[in-house]
């Protein structure tokens, strides 16, 4: 049983946005429906591999309850959702580029690659495209 | 009685749901979990994730602030 397939713009770097898109990602790939990910922008920065524990996600006030409360972690969210279901996760070719990285920057095991903002919209005519 | 129990009172969303994914994973076609959770939002959550994967939902019930599911692994 395969579902729609879901894809996911994630452009923002607001712990906020960033945990409903690990929410929306694990979710979605545990209840059988294909789902890829196209992190870019702000997102980009959250997944560096060598971004500080207390300093990888910013937010406003709800990010603080998020904390408090011991909300399960975004890139603990988006790993599960890759053991469990069909999830895939690419990294902006142009984010890469203008941070200067290579796929080796960002956090190990998550992304299956980069990728063109082109392709992946092309993709994603044949799902549904949400975009955080 | 199911063939596994899962506790996961406490935990809120996605977390209920992502456990029991991982538990149906590894049991048999025609086992039978249980799922025990606090979240509210499970008795809808665990009804559409057992209608989207094709698992049967046997069972949905509340005893006070604990709703309990029995899932047969179907998929």
């Amino acid at each position: 049983m395969s579902g729609n397939p879901l894809y996911i713009l994630l452009c923002s770097g607001e712990h906020e946005k960033l945990q409903m898109a690990a929410m929306m990602a694990s979710v979605g790939a545990v209840s059988e429906r294909p789902v890829e990910v196209f992190v870019s922008m702000n997102a980009i920065l959250a997944f560096a591999k060598d971004a500080p524990p207390e300093g990888r996600y910013r937010g406003g006030a709800f990010s603080h309850l998020l904390k408090e409360k011991h909300a399960p972690d975004v890139l603990t969210l988006f790993r599960q959702g890759r053991q469990l279901g069909d999830l895939k996760m690419w990294a902006c070719s142009m984010a890469l580029d203008v941070c200067g990285w290579e796929m080796s920057g960002l956090v190990d095991e998550l992304f299956d690659g980069a990728l063109g903002l082109t392709k992946f919209l092309s993709d994603a005519e044949g799902g549904q495209l949400v975009t955080l | 009685m199911a063939n596994q129990v899962l506790d996961v009172k406490g935990l809120n969303c996605p977390l209920p749901i992502l456990r029991a994914k991982k538990a149906l994973k590894d049991m048999p076609a025609g086992a039978t979990l249980q799922v025990l959770a606090t979240d509210p939002g499970a008795v809808k959550d665990f009804e559409a994730f057992c209608r989207t994967t094709g698992n049967e939902l046997l069972e949905s019930t509340v005893d006070g602030k604990v709703y309990s599911f029995v899932i047969r692994r179907t998929a």
